[in-house]
């Protein structure tokens, strides 16, 4: 499904390479657990996936289902089935979330040539997305993200995840900011998006989140390598034993 | 000693004593001469610094009243008018001239025609052309009063300017609401591609405790020269809602002038503009908080695109007695294009010293990190920016208490963006 082959990436203005030969696969299904400590290149990872602007692929590809998304536009990689869940996720002021859901679900359904949905389609759709994430339908006519809390924003990234079905979903730091009721919301609210047709890719510092949602592999990233893999024990001795091992490897 | 400056050919123009209509006594005569003495502001004159009248009004506009416009043209240009459905009365102005025919006079409310009235107490502004050139040519206008217990309803005022050639086109409006009374008047500006210098004055009197509402819209032809001014006095307790959406034109300069001559009373001044090519637009208040425990707002959202100028002056006088001051201003600017410009100059003038009183202005280009959100989210980027720019236009909308009005200028915006962005 997605094919990580030999990415080297920096950021443009800088120059200075932050991802230094990555390889990673992910099959339809699986979740994947990425960790590493600060600058280690996770969210730049992230980025590049999802199209960011400021950044240069100076080798290697990335497909998503046998087609190299790197040339392509963030809203074409969406259609295609990427979605990033922001470790920060951005205000938007005078955009009401709910007419926000419907112009993003439309135009990725418009993109795919499919027909697009009424306003009370889609409104249905998403008060049964809602319920689940505990998102009260005062909030959907609230501006996007704009005077939400921390646990708020992070609820209405997942219930986009839900409104939209992505194929594969990149979780940047989802545990960033949340107390534990609102992680286990969170996470309640992803596993329920877990699927045979649906990979995903979480990362994240910390182990805790992944006590939530249960990885199928985790992999180190230090220093813009993946530096080991393993099943969700390999969490577990991060947890343990912390990085320090693995920044002196890599150094 | 004073240097003469040769006059130019709109000045020469304006000189010419024949053209006075009659009517209003030695008003007219004195404003004239006021008028003369200076002549068009220019750039050497701080309040006019970044707009050269002198410059800008580029050949004769003689005075001019009426003129009948076809029923296509009238259809065409009244089409802009996003009030239709919204207001249940509605007076029309064409070429200065009230249209009895094609107006629908609201029920229950006094409004009277400044032709047939030609005995009113006008006194003229001191040191502005604009004013003095409206004294001394208004045509006509309405004269409104409203009682409380009046209705309701909104009246709209519907100005359309279509000379056969160069004119100039001027109204004076008159709206007074007595103690207690609430109104709502609309005004529409618009017309054809024909160039017109239109100079529309509105003064506006709101007694005690009285609530005014007043939206208007300015969709002159490309070729226009718009220049206005908005004189408003509050009574105790009294209120000011004031909206301008500013899409047309090509030189466009609103005064607006608010004096608070009671205590407790609040005003919000309130504005977007939409504007592309070279058009030019100023607007430049001054709110005079000449008594305690006052209100004002100024809010004004700009979306600026290839070579227009947007211009906000905002300037808040507190007088010494005026304690408890509020007074806030905010200009913000979408800058769309290399070559578009915004300048801003809040000003304060503070002699009490318990006031709230501060100012902002902003400028930029959209946001990055939205734009690319919204992307994320599969909205491509023409779409993903429309929807910014009409978030932040539809965010000075928001001042206007009309859902209605509001959703009608959201769809103005739309439509501008469409004409411009494509979306």
């Amino acid at each position: 499904m997605l094919e990580i082959k030999n990415l080297h990436a920096r950021v443009e203005e800088e120059g200075t390479e932050i991802l230094r030969g990555i390889d990673l696969t992910v099959n339809p299904g699986e979740v994947h657990a990425i960790m590493g400590p600060n600058g280690s290149g996770k969210s730049t990872l992230s980025y590049i996936l999802s199209g960011k602007e400021g950044y240069e692929v100076t080798q290697g590809s990335v497909t998503y289902n046998g087609e190299n998304i790197l040339e392509k536009e963030p809203d074409e990689r969406a259609a295609a089935g990427i979605f990033l869940a922001f470790q920060y996720p951005v205000e938007i002021p005078g955009v009401a979330t709910m007419q926000f859901l419907k112009v993003a679900l439309n135009s990725q359904r418009k993109a795919r040539g499919e027909g697009e949905l009424s306003t009370p389609e889609l409104m249905r759709l998403v008060r049964e997305k809602s319920q689940l994430l505990n998102v009260k339908p005062e909030m959907l006519k609230r501006p996007v993200n704009v005077g939400f809390s921390g646990g708020e924003k992070k609820r209405v990234e997942i219930l986009q995840m839900a409104v939209l079905e992505p194929t594969l979903c990149i979780l940047d730091e989802t545990d960033s900011g949340l107390d534990i009721d609102a992680l286990r919301v969170v996470a309640e609210g992803v596993n329920a998006l877990r699927s045979p047709d649906r990979a995903m890719i979480v990362i994240t510092h910390y182990q805790r989140l992944l006590d939530y949602i249960v990885p199928d592999h985790v992999h180190v990233l230090s220093k813009g390598k993946i530096v080991n893999s393993g099943g969700k024990e390999l969490a577990l001795e991060l947890e343990k034993d912390g990085y320090a091992a693995y920044e002196e490897n890599a150094a | 000693m004073s240097i003469q400056i040769a006059k130019t050919a709109a000045e020469e123009v304006y000189a010419e004593l024949d053209n006075l209509p009659d009517g209003y006594g030695d008003i007219r005569q004195s404003a004239h001469s006021a008028f003369a003495e200076n002549g068009l502001p220019h750039r050497r004159i701080e309040e006019w610094k970044w707009t050269d009248l002198r410059r800008i009004v580029d050949q004769a506009y003689p005075p001019a009243i009426g003129g009948e416009i076809s029923a296509a043209t009238y259809d065409a240009l009244s089409a802009h008018s996003p009030f239709a459905d919204i207001a249940s009365s509605r007076v029309v102005f064409i070429n200065g001239r009230f249209d009895a025919e094609r107006s629908k006079l609201p029920e229950n409310i006094s409004v009277q025609m400044l032709s047939d009235t030609p005995e009113i107490d006008f006194s003229l502004r001191e040191g502005d052309a604009v004013d003095a050139l409206n004294l001394a040519y208004a045509s006509d206008g309405a004269l409104i009063k409203i009682a409380k217990g009046d209705s309701q309803n909104p009246i709209e005022l519907l100005f359309i300017t279509a000379p056969e050639q160069a004119a100039t086109i001027t109204t004076r409006n008159v709206i007074e609401l007595e103690e207690g009374a609430i109104a709502t008047v609309f005004e529409t500006h618009t017309g054809s591609n024909q160039a017109y210098v239109t100079n529309a004055v509105t003064e506006i009197k709101i007694g005690t405790g009285a609530v005014m509402h007043r939206v208007r819209l300015q969709e002159d032809g490309p070729s226009a020269i718009h220049l206005s001014n908005t004189t408003v006095n509050l009574a105790a307790d009294a209120k000011l809602q004031d909206f301008t959406f500013t899409l047309g034109g090509a030189t466009v300069r609103n005064q607006g002038f608010v004096t608070f001559d009671g205590e407790n009373a609040s005003a919000n001044v309130s504005g977007s503009y939409m504007l592309a090519g070279k058009q030019h637009v100023d607007t430049t208040l001054l709110v005079n908080h000449a008594v305690p425990a006052c209100e004002s707002r100024e809010l004004f959202k700009c979306v600026m695109d290839e070579n227009s100028r947007g211009i906000f002056q905002g300037k808040v006088i507190v007088a010494r007695d005026a304690q408890k001051t509020d007074g806030q201003q905010s200009a913000n600017a979408l800058l769309l294009s290399e070559g578009a410009e915004f300048d801003a100059k809040p000003e304060l003038e503070i002699y009490a010293d318990d006031v709230w009183c501060g100012h902002g202005a902003t400028s930029g280009d959209l946001d990055e990190n939205q734009l690319f959100y919204l992307k994320t989210r599969g909205i491509p980027e023409k779409q993903a920016k429309a929807l910014l720019i009409a978030a932040f236009a539809a965010a000075a909308f928001e001042e206007i208490e009309n859902e209605a009005v509001r959703d009608a200028f959201n769809e103005i915006a739309q439509s501008w963006l469409a004409r411009h962005k494509g979306a």
